[in-house]
């Protein structure tokens, strides 16, 4: 069955607007192509999935490597803000780009439903 | 992306017009092929030897001078006589290794390609001096050339299969951040 890559659109763009201090969102292959994406202005979608999944996959390696078991997310903190990565099965990863507001307990919580609103769809 | 040896080899064989008739020249050829490899090593390795980082790296180890200027002489022979299979599976494979070896060691396209240069100068005037026809030099430049791109080439897609290995990336992601990150220079 196909992708509905509008309802994916939709769940991003819900996503977003939906949660407090979420400034952008990204779905993206392990390829690094752009499934769908709610980023700000200026954001260059191509090079953001790219980077998004080649980041995930190096925490994986790293996880794997340090003996860390199966990585959950990869989470980079700024002085600006975070982004935090997140597995949505094989063929899919989120990414979640958030102002330094943002009050982490609620943002995992937010992530992981949506996740599991993605896998829904991908699935 | 790891290349097939054998396709490759028989891909550079087909754009740089090796043919039969190379192949018999070369191999009427080998006995001198082999009488000269050795001078021909010593050419090449005191040509990366004059670098002084090169040469650390020739010397890092004992004894690593000495067994790759052996596989320069084997592989120098090897030209003029294209191995057991007539410059099929097993001599694609044996310059899959070197470039490999290349990789393992540190010796990039930067440093092989100048002394491959000083290596064809020099086999030109043997092949003068000694009244050797131009056909022959003609049919040992291209399986140089051959060998060279293979052995460079083996160099990146080895250097490319060892990131994928370390990082798990996905061949296509590792292309995608290529073009993006040159698109940027």
């Amino acid at each position: 069955m196909a992708i509905n890559t509008e309802k994916l659109g939709i769940v991003l763009q819900n996503f977003v607007t939906a949660t407090s201090d979420v400034q952008g969102a990204a779905l993206v292959t392990p390829d690094g192509l752009p499934l769908a994406a709610s980023l700000p202005g200026g954001m260059d979608e191509e090079r953001v999935s790219a980077m998004s999944a080649a980041m995930l996959s190096l925490g994986e390696r790293i996880g794997q490597e340090l003996a860390r078991g199966g990585v959950d997310r990869i989470y980079v903190e700024g002085d600006k803000g975070y982004g935090i990565l997140t597995s949505c099965g094989e063929d899919a990863v989120l990414l979640v780009l958030a102002d330094q507001k943002a009050k982490q307990g609620v943002l995992m919580l937010e992530i992981k439903r949506a996740v599991a609103e993605i896998k829904l769809i991908l699935n | 992306m790891v290349l097939d040896p054998h396709d490759f080899m028989a891909k550079m064989a087909d754009r740089i017009s090796f043919t039969s008739e190379d192949r018999a020249l070369l191999k009427s050829s080998a006995s001198w092929g082999a009488e000269i490899a050795p001078d021909m090593a010593d050419r090449f390795y005191s040509f990366l030897g004059r670098d002084e980082e090169m040469n650390a790296i020739l010397n890092a180890s004992e004894g690593r001078i000495h067994r790759l200027r052996e596989t320069f002489v084997d592989w120098f022979a090897e030209m003029f006589t294209g191995m057991e299979d007539d410059w099929g599976t097993s001599y694609a494979d044996r310059r899959w290794r070197i470039g490999l070896i290349h990789v393992r060691i540190g010796i990039g396209p930067q440093h092989v390609v100048p002394a491959m240069a000083v290596v064809v100068q020099a086999v030109g005037e043997r092949l003068r001096a000694e009244g050797k026809s131009a056909a022959l030099q003609d049919s040992l430049s291209k399986i140089c050339m051959i060998d060279l791109a293979f052995i460079e080439q083996a160099y990146v897609e080895v250097t490319a299969a060892a990131v994928l290995k370390e990082t798990g990336w996905t061949e296509g992601l590792f292309r995608r951040l290529i073009t993006s990150g040159a698109g940027t220079m």
